[in-house]
């Protein structure tokens, strides 16, 4: 009898304490009830701007909306896809948010954001680059909010190409490989080319006039398999060969910046921000980083490059509407994009803003590419081609011996059923 | 003689090849970076440098992710050990209707497939606001230990003689003396084995502290945080090296304080000779 | 085994719910094999012990305490493990796509989710991958860990605990510590591996990308969790053999027997059980393995490496179909069972004889 008494109250309190942690009626999150300043979460993407450029942006954003405060989380691109999708559904997600331009449609078509349609006059939306505007627009209405854009160039080593006795940098593809070769004998990598570069790939594909898919109407087909994405990922292996860039691996394993910060390297493919990443890893690198936009197959034209670049949203189940609006509305603005431009090196998100770059030799490289600027193929399920890696393996094969026309035609197929599944 | 020859150069083999890539990985993690990007690898360094755990330890709020991974995994053991000791008493000690289903459900709950549940999981934790709090991680772990916890404890209890306890009653000592004073010091390697085996599962756990931390970053565990260092640090070999090392360390440390009157105990114990 | 439940290899499994705690009083005390401890119960059966009477304390107890004492862990269970796999099962009878997550609502669709997931080849071809993963890595961790155990047994004292102590400190090893380990040994440039390889007089090994190749990954994957898994199943085990009498070792050698007969004459008939329970242990970790393949691979290359969890999570969080995701997972788990039966009707028998 007495076991029975003595133990009943710990074993109540226990099962109380289980069911108090399973059922607590959580309120709203903290930082929620007090009257001071809201607390805004803002997520930008690992790389995109520099740490100086972050803080400044904070501290000004706070001094004109001292009721806002500012939390600007970075993440990573690795398995972002789940994480926004995760962050979209959850209740209390961030107010602001960086989406890449190819994953923007498949968030806005999966309805988890604020629909800012009535928005675009007063943001400027009539001269927004329009490889960043259409994907974030679903049925006439816009979710996405242009950002910022960059294409890769070519930065290269001043010190080594002088060394191997190369003046020029290079106009043509033929004459690339020639000088890449030329580096390559001199003791230092021709070029650092991991082999999973693929947004190199796309533009290689595209100037043989192929592309990574083809819309039949109603049904998407996987493109990588004809004749000219082949003749693209040949040149890709004769490129990558002249250099020991991993067959397996992406530029950010081990992050291409920090290989050519030692100064082996001759040259990497790289949005021209990613000089700045060289010169923090290697502040001995300042005034040796030279660039060129992307050869073509003929010296009157650049090679065909990428578009990348980010779209803000916001989303639906943020609870600061009105305040995430504002930060969209600065981060879009003149003031700011001007700021990002000179110091990121990037493409302003409208025409009219362009003229930052003017006066800076890696923002003239990329113009020039940007002249031939392409994008990846605009659905929403192509965000899933990305996730699921299909393209990287694809090059990683060819790279390390698989017959080209075999693995084309597998990655072209796998490409093939996941655009055609509706979601 | 020569049976014992072989047999300790076999016995050595197998003690080089099972703890190189643990003495790798403290040795990279202690080489100059320079001597980790040779061609020719050193396997002594030359100069041991501690660099690499500095560069670690200054990443941003490792010390935060440090004490989370602490408290959740503290909290799980310790709800666990509770819960499991109870139901652990009842399948040894009582005779019941539906014991033998229970620990048939015991038994297949080890085999649930957590990872199949993360989606689930996270809507259960969004709807009932529980999505970004240490608390959901520590109900999971506590849930992911509790079963093999009550099958360890049961083991245990099954193991001393309940007429043990029925001397210290019948020397008036009260019922939860008699379990204090009498089945508790005997059940001590049981209770550190169980919650040697909570620690471990909860302080590697990744997907689900991956996925019902979205928001707050700076609730994230440690194996979260070791997966994105080695994106942002991928390069460099040495502080990924040794942020493992120093995520080993806790393990370790619980090992050895746990172990020497567990493992070593019950193992020793046994041993003639 | 990341994951790998320690449980002190004294007694832990070999009294737990496996066949060794079967029928014995739980005392052991009757075959003069008593371990030292007092806690490292012979997980062989003590076939001479009679039945211990039940308490007659323990009997008045029979009534509601029994049940108040599991309700924490039945309140726990329902709502975080109960719950989540049948939330899961109605998912997978569901149109449950990234929209459905975010804004709710849900249509049935009956079995068209588990239709499509048997149609198609890839599930298929990820089942023979995931039965040939689990054989080939239960078969070596218990080889190579009877083996160790064995070797254990046999040698001198202070050998024997730098063995032990080897077993211990690669256990403690967490999981994502010993992925980035293991792909820092055969990282094709630096890695130690390649250049060891390399310095055999292997030429091709040099620079070789072991991470490219579908079958070079697999490989490499056995490997770790072997390696994560052997020291479980080697301090288990010994702690078995230990608990064996000497004298049926030293009848059987009067007898003329050798060390290979000894093992299958008087050790494996004894362990039996243990073997048996160890054996569906690592069936169970190795069958839902996740950890280390996601962080390695994430399934590829090439898919190469995708087992059924890892599938499940792909279809379910790479490309955001929920609905059939939650089917995979279901029929992985009905597998499982499957799998194990078995094992569990064993149990369950023992789980008839008194406490």
């Amino acid at each position: 009898m007495r076991y029975r008494l003595r133990t009943a109250p710990a074993l109540l309190a226990l099962t109380a304490l289980l069911a108090a942690a399973c059922g607590s009626p959580a309120g709203p999150p903290a930082g929620e009830k007090n009257a001071g300043p809201v607390t805004l979460t803002v997520w930008f993407m690992r790389d995109t701007l520099s740490d100086a450029l972050v803080s400044r942006f904070k501290a000004d954003f706070e001094k004109t909306r001292p009721d806002v405060r500012l939390d600007i989380q970075i993440q990573e691109w690795d398995g972002i896809g789940q994480k926004v999708t995760s962050a979209l559904a959850s209740n209390d997600p961030p107010d602001v948010i960086e989406v890449g331009n190819t994953q923007v449609a498949e968030y806005a078509a999966s309805g988890g954001l604020k629909d800012l349609t009535d928005k675009t006059v007063d943001l400027g939306g009539s001269d927004w680059l329009p490889g960043l505007a259409e994907p974030g627009e679903i049925d006439g209405k816009q979710y996405g909010v242009p950002w910022y854009a960059a294409n890769r160039v070519v930065i290269y080593n001043k010190e080594v190409f002088e060394k191997a006795g190369v003046k020029e940098p290079p106009k043509t593809r033929d004459e690339w490989l020639k000088v890449t070769g030329k580096v390559n004998g001199s003791g230092a990598q021709g070029i650092y080319l991991s082999g999973q570069t693929w947004y190199a790939l796309a533009g290689f594909v595209w100037d043989e006039g192929g592309d990574l898919a083809v819309n039949e109407g109603v049904r998407w087909k996987g493109a990588l398999d004809t004749p000219q994405a082949l003749a693209g990922m040949d040149f890709y292996k004769r490129l990558q060969a002249l250099g020991k860039g991993p067959k397996d691996a992406d530029e950010a394993k081990p992050l291409q910046a920090e290989v050519f910060a030692k100064g082996d390297v001759g040259q990497i493919i790289s949005v021209p921000g990613g000089a700045a990443a060289v010169e923090r890893a290697n502040p001995a690198m300042k005034g040796k980083l030279g660039f060129f936009p992307i050869p073509g197959k003929t010296a009157d034209k650049p090679g065909a490059v990428f578009t990348g670049g980010s779209d803000l949203v916001i989303p639906e189940a943020s609870q600061h509407h009105d305040a995430a609006y504002e930060v969209v509305k600065a981060l879009a603005g003149e003031r700011f994009q001007t700021d990002m431009a000179v110091e990121m090196k990037y493409v302003p998100n409208r025409v009219a803003f362009a003229g930052a770059l003017k006066n800076d030799e890696a923002g003239a490289a990329m113009a020039a590419g940007a002249a031939n600027g392409r994008a990846t193929p605009n659905t929403p399920q192509w965000a899933a081609v990305e996730a699921r890696g299909v393209i990287k393996e694809y090059m990683t094969k060819v790279l390390t011996g698989g017959d080209p026309r075999t693995e084309a035609a597998r990655a072209s197929q796998v490409i093939t059923e996941i655009l055609n599944t509706r979601s | 003689m020569i049976r014992r020859v072989l047999l300790n150069a076999l016995a050595l083999a197998i003690l080089l090849v099972s703890v190189f890539p643990v003495y790798w990985m403290v040795v990279t993690a202690v080489k100059p970076t320079l001597e980790i990007t040779s061609e020719t690898p050193a396997f002594w360094p030359s100069r041991p440098t501690l660099e690499h755990f500095a560069t670690a330890v200054a990443a941003d709020g490792f010390w935060g992710f440090w004490r989370n991974s602490l408290l959740v995994t503290a909290g799980a053991v310790l709800l666990s050990l509770a819960v499991a000791l109870l139901a652990a008493f009842a399948v040894a000690r009582l005779r019941w209707r539906g014991r033998r289903a229970f620990v048939l459900m015991v038994f297949i709950a080890q085999m649930a497939p957590w990872e199949a549940l993360l989606t689930v999981m996270f809507i259960i934790a969004r709807d009932t606001n529980m999505l970004d709090r240490a608390a959901m991680l520590t109900l999971v772990y506590f849930m992911i230990t509790l079963p093999i916890a009550i099958v360890t404890l049961r083991g245990f209890l099954a193991s001393i003689p309940p007429e043990l306890e029925e001397a210290a009653l019948t020397d008036g000592a009260s019922r939860p003396a008699a379990f204090r004073r009498v089945v508790l010091p005997l059940l001590a390697p049981g209770l550190m084995s169980t919650s040697l085996l909570g620690f471990i599962t909860a302080w590697n756990e990744f997907a689900f502290a991956n996925t019902l931390i979205i928001k707050n970053q700076d609730d994230r565990t440690l194996p979260v945080w070791l997966s994105s260092f080695s994106n942002v640090f991928g390069t460099d070999w040495g502080a990924t090296m040794a942020a493992s090392t120093l995520f080993m360390l806790p393990v370790l440390l619980v090992f050895l304080v746990l172990q020497r009157r567990v493992v070593t105990g019950a193992l020793a114990g046994a041993v003639k000779g | 085994m990341p994951t790998t439940p320690l449980t002190d290899p004294g007694t832990g499994p070999g009294s737990g719910p496996g066949p060794g705690s079967g029928s014995g009083s739980g005392t052991g005390t009757g075959t003069g094999v008593r371990p030292g401890s007092g806690a490292g119960r012979p997980p062989l059966r003590a076939r001479s012990a009679p039945p211990a009477p039940v308490p007659a304390r323990a009997a008045r107890l029979v009534g509601l305490w029994p049940y108040l004492l599991i309700a924490p862990t039945v309140a726990g269970a329902g709502y975080l493990l109960l719950y989540p796999l049948l939330r899961n099962v109605v998912i997978s009878f569901q149109h449950f796509r990234a929209g459905e997550l975010i804004r709710g609502g849900a249509a049935f669709v009956g079995l068209e989710n588990y239709r499509r997931v048997l149609g198609d080849p890839e599930f298929w071809e990820v089942t023979r991958r995931t039965l040939v993963w689990t054989g080939v890595n239960v078969v070596s961790i218990m080889v190579l860990g009877t083996l160790t155990a064995l070797v254990l047994a046999a040698l001198g004292r202070r050998m024997r605990l730098a063995l032990m102590s080897g077993m211990v400190l690669v256990w403690a090893v967490p999981v994502l510590a010993a992925t980035t380990v293991f792909q820092w040994l055969f990282q094709s440039r630096l890695g130690v591996v390649n250049w060891l390889l390399t310095a055999l007089g292997l030429e091709s090994f040099r620079g070789h990308t072991w991470f490219a190749d579908g079958t070079s990954t697999f490989v490499i994957l056995v490997l770790l969790v072997v390696w994560q898994s052997v020291p479980f199943v080697a301090l288990t085990l010994y702690a078995g053999i230990t608990t064996i009498p000497g004298e049926l070792y030293e009848s059987a050698r009067i007898d003329g027997a050798g060390s290979w007969r000894l093992f299958g004459l008087v050790t494996f008939p004894i362990l039996r059980p243990l073997f048996g329970l160890i054996t569906s242990l690592e069936v169970i970790w190795v069958f839902k393995c996740f950890a280390q393949i996601w962080a390695v691979s994430k399934g590829g290359p090439d898919g190469a490496t995708t087992t059924l969890p890892v599938y499940a999570f792909q279809v379910a969080r790479s490309l955001n179909k929920y609905d059939l995701g939650a089917a995979i997972s279901t029929l992985t788990v009905l597998m499982l069972v499957t799998l194990l039966l078995f094992h569990l009707r064993r149990l369950h028998r023992h789980e008839g004889e008194p406490p």
